[in-house]
């Protein structure tokens, strides 16, 4: 280093063998840190097209509830849905939909906002009340047995998948599905192949009621799941088979 | 240098280092948060908190990366000493990036739930979260100590020992983003940048530490008169410079020459350890080529009102060859420069 290159922090003036060295490194730095930015910021993943429907607003829904395993509102045969159609509820935040046990069962009116992702829709229920009964009646539609299955994919939050996040789902979002499930949010199994036309299933025990707590902490991982796969409406439901679920 | 504490000691260099680095960081921001979400190809983009923790998690892991840089590129080129200078500023500036990382996280994974969110975090079940957790306490820690106060309080030893924990800290982010982000990506962008950064790093510091190897195995030969040792030629120790002589025992020594006279002192500065003997004699004080911190040649004090001291060694001739006493005396000690014949 020349005596012209020496450089002392608290001298007045920077060395006139630096300045144009260091002009480059101060020009340099903020356009490639610039560079990196796009280059990162650009190649981020697809996180899906699932959305909160704000720009609809609060809507309701009339239809009847079932409490397990998580609560759904099964919704008539309409024109869009023939066979009826399976709404998936939950409450705001990472909480659960609170359902009266008297409203089990029942016809109910349901306000809230609307999560959707492709087919799936989700509403987070209002508090003024989320829920009350409604008059009239209809039938459940009744269960179809799809038989035993074993498949490939991915414990989700159904709240974080159908939309509330972008990306909600992977590993980094590992920690906040996990919250969402403590919560009495629905867990949902993506499958990397669809199952009689769907790669969405609503998970359960295998008695039918809420996925085992033990299985939280696999949110996120690709996994092998065994059980019995049935259709509710337009919506599937794994039933899981006690120990039917391993790391792939 | 300071003769007291003040929160900043700014200078000229550390103000246009401070506003490089802050442009930088804007510049990176914008151009993630703002530009590149128009570039991406996806149904919907993503959310605009996972863009935030995305932003300001790349960004901290950048900025520690040209961080744990800086150090290596100027011992391999001094032209990049100027960026040793305010390193601290970065490092503050980077734990500030990161704590953005984590309050976006905390506010949007950890939030809307019954469990508050930092006993969520802590209490999380994931193999890559614990990872984050102790990068960003390290460099709080550095940070927190980063000013002159602590460097006195604690000591230069014990702090340049705490502020090596960076290079922990630096391989538990590169673990936290293995085991977590890139967990997920399928885009092969995000593992390209890491593994470049980390390549980068590793190769910088080994070709210093081999330059740095050669320097310490060349050892200053013994005199026939113990334990004076042989340090080089009068002459081939240039004006206003210094040369560096490694005994078999002990620190380094550097013999600088000033105005016909030589003068030999420890080559570890007092405040960080800087060395020394690379730096130059200005104003007619020895000058540490990374903080500037100043010395005279008679006794090895800085010019009042500062106090760092350091050893100062004795010095014969033997014809043109340059003899040193390679035992320190006590920091401070007076020793008359020896004269050079004409």
């Amino acid at each position: 280093m020349s005596d012209d290159n020496f450089f002392i922090g608290w001298a007045r003036r920077v060395p006139s063998g630096l300045a144009g060295f260091l002009a480059g490194v101060a020009f340099g730095l903020p356009v490639m840190a610039g560079v990196l930015a796009l280059a990162l910021s650009a190649s981020i993943d697809d996180p899906g097209g699932g959305a909160f429907d704000w720009d609809a607003g609060e809507q309701t829904l009339r239809g009847i509830i079932t409490p397990l395993p998580y609560p759904l509102l099964h919704l008539a045969p309409s024109v869009r849905h023939p066979a009826g159609h399976t709404v998936l509820l939950s409450g705001i935040g990472k909480n659960g939909a609170d359902v009266d046990a008297a409203l089990a069962g029942r016809m109910v009116e349901a306000t809230g906002v609307m999560l959707k992702r492709g087919s799936i829709d989700m509403m987070q229920l209002g508090d003024d009340p989320g829920l009350r009964a409604a008059p009239g009646e209809a039938a459940l539609p009744a269960p179809v047995q799809l038989g035993r299955w074993r498949l490939v994919g991915e414990i989700c939050d159904g709240k974080c998948w159908t939309g509330a996040m972008r990306p909600g789902s992977g590993i980094a979002h590992q920690a906040c599905a996990e919250l969402c499930l403590a919560g009495g949010l629905p867990p949902v199994l993506v499958t990397t192949s669809p199952v009689e036309g769907s790669t969405f299933l609503l998970l359960a025990d295998a008695d039918g009621g809420p996925m085992p707590a033990a299985l939280r902490p696999l949110v996120g991982a690709r996994l092998v799941l065994e059980g019995a796969v049935e259709r509710r409406g337009d919506l599937l439901v794994l039933r899981l088979a006690p120990a039917g679920v391993h790391p792939l | 240098m300071s003769a007291d504490y003040k929160p900043v000691s700014w200078t000229r260099s550390k103000a246009v280092y401070d506003s490089v680095m802050l442009v930088g960081i804007v510049l990176y921001l914008l151009a993630f948060l703002w530009i590149g979400p128009r570039l991406q190809s996806v149904t919907l983009p993503p959310d605009a908190p996972t863009m935030a923790m995305k932003a300001y998690g790349s960004c901290a892991f950048l900025m520690l990366t040209l961080v744990l840089c800086i150090g290596p590129l100027a011992r391999l080129d001094t032209r990049f000493l100027p960026l040793l200078y305010n390193r601290r500023h970065l490092g503050v500036m980077t734990c500030a990036v990161a704590a953005g990382h984590l309050f976006a996280v905390l506010d949007w994974h950890f939030a809307y739930s019954p469990t508050p969110p930092l006993a969520a975090l802590l209490g999380a079940d994931t193999a890559f979260i614990p990872f984050g957790i102790f990068a960003f306490l390290v460099l709080l820690a550095m940070a927190c100590t980063s000013h002159d106060f602590w460097l006195v309080f604690l000591g230069p030893p014990v702090w340049k020992a705490l502020h090596m924990a960076v290079y922990a800290a630096y391989a538990a982010v590169v673990v936290h983003i293995g085991f977590g982000a890139l967990q997920d990506a399928r885009n092969p962008t995000l593992a390209i940048v890491v593994m470049l950064c980390t390549a980068t790093v590793c190769a910088l510091h080994l070709a210093a530490a081999r330059r740095e190897h050669r320097r310490d195995t060349s050892l200053a030969t013994p005199a026939p008169e113990p334990p004076w040792l042989v340090a080089g030629r009068a002459d081939d120790i240039a004006e206003n410079r210094a040369i560096v002589v490694r005994p078999a025992d002990g620190e380094a020594v550097a013999i600088f020459r000033h105005q016909g006279r030589l003068s030999a002192v420890s080559h570890v500065c007092a405040h960080q350890n800087g060395p020394l003997g690379e730096g130059r004699v200005v104003d007619g004080c020895i000058t540490c080529p990374w903080h500037g911190y100043q010395y005279r040649l008679e006794d090895g004090t800085s010019p009042p009102p500062f106090t760092e001291r350091i050893a100062t060694y004795r010095l014969r001739l033997d014809g043109r060859l340059v003899l040193l006493d390679p035992r320190p005396n006590p920091p401070g000690t007076p020793v008359p420069p020896l004269e050079l014949p004409a």
